[in-house]
């Protein structure tokens, strides 16, 4: 067993989705071997998509950042034993996900207060929102479209929803989910079509309303 | 239902996708869920997170410096923090707590222990190895007797 693994979940990663052939398990090798340069590519390759992982499940721009070089330390920190046993991604979100569902546990009673997302992140919001709208009142439109959305998904229960994200925005395999989760294939694929029903009843007043 | 949710996420091959798009156009509930389906994609498609800061990186590297610097006891609680055994914590916390409640009680309820020095010898004899010595060597007189 690896200390990378260990110090990500406690048992080994059984290898799923080509991690023979995984270039970025190839550089995170010759991280172990001590080329920095090596370490920089990776994070400036998954920086947004670690973040942006991040940002959806917390639903917290400044915890997300945080939360992302908490993962990247660790990456880092762990390079000395890491052994190419999955997808390099599978390792890193796996890392990811732990460290946003400690992150949840930690603030769920804080956050019970105010889940309908940080209001000190309306900036970030702004800028979400692709300017498409011209006018004031669609740009307001579409920010309460988005508020509805990550309502939705904040309101999934934890592993649904870190099931749906990996599922949805970071284009992952059942297999790769299902590492993440340590769970079966089968279950991740029973989530994710739970997940969706949910969200199809939570979203579906917003096609009924055309303003797309 | 997973065929359906690949083809809505657009991830089945084009042939697999032509015959189940053209099986949907007869089949109505198969219709309904991709287009249930479809609605909540398009739907999670208006959440786009905003660029990672220009200053994500150089926290990162102070983060590193400070973490190479830090004592191994703040390592060792920054792993007690996020490992993934963190929920044996409390667990350890209390057989920690029980042990020492254990050898503490022990402790205080051995005062037969006592170390008597055997004056000028230097050498400590518990007032227990006495009496066992002494209690064997009443064993032996009393074999010796029965001979």
């Amino acid at each position: 067993m690896t200390g990378a693994v260990l110090a990500v979940a406690g048992n080994p990663i059984t290898g799923h989705g080509g991690a023979e052939s995984d270039l970025d398990a190839q550089l995170m090798l010759r991280v172990r071997d001590g080329d920095e340069e090596c370490y920089r590519l990776l994070l400036n390759k998954h920086r947004n998509a670690v973040v942006s992982f991040l940002h959806r499940m917390v639903q917290d721009r400044a915890v997300a950042e945080e939360l992302g070089q908490e993962v990247f330390l660790r990456i880092y920190r762990s390079r000395g034993s890491y052994e190419v046993s999955a997808k390099f991604t599978t390792w890193m979100f796996r890392i990811a996900t732990h460290v946003a569902l400690n992150n949840l546990r930690d603030r769920r009673a804080e956050l019970a207060g105010r889940r309908s997302e940080d209001t000190r992140d309306s900036e970030g919001v702004a800028r979400e929102v692709p300017d498409r709208s011209p006018t004031a009142e669609q740009r307001m439109l579409q920010q309460a479209r988005l508020k509805e959305v990550r309502d939705a998904i904040g309101r999934l229960p934890e592993k649904q929803r870190v099931a749906v994200l990996m599922h949805k925005y970071e284009e992952m395999e059942y297999s790769q989910i299902a590492t993440v989760l340590e769970c079966s294939e089968s279950a991740v694929k029973s989530m994710l079509f739970r997940a969706y029903e949910t969200l199809r009843s939570r979203l579906a007043h917003m096609s009924a309303g055309g303003t797309r | 239902m997973e065929l359906l949710l690949e083809l809505s996420a657009g991830r089945l091959d084009p042939a697999r996708a032509q015959s189940l798009t053209a099986h949907a156009k007869n089949c109505p509930d198969c219709s309904a869920f991709l287009s249930a389906q479809s609605e909540v994609w398009d739907a999670l498609d208006i959440w786009e997170p905003a660029p990672v800061s220009v200053d994500f990186n150089r926290e990162l590297w102070r983060k590193i410096e400070a973490a190479d610097r830090a004592p191994w006891y703040r390592k060792l609680m920054e792993n007690l923090r996020y490992g993934a055994w963190r929920p044996a914590v409390p667990v350890a916390a209390a057989l920690a707590f029980f042990a020492v409640g254990f050898v503490l009680d022990h402790g205080t309820r051995a005062p037969s222990v006592q170390v008597a020095s055997i004056s000028g010898s230097g050498w400590g004899v518990s007032v227990i190895e006495a009496d066992q010595v002494e209690s064997s060597l009443e064993d032996i007189q009393l074999l010796r007797l029965l001979e």
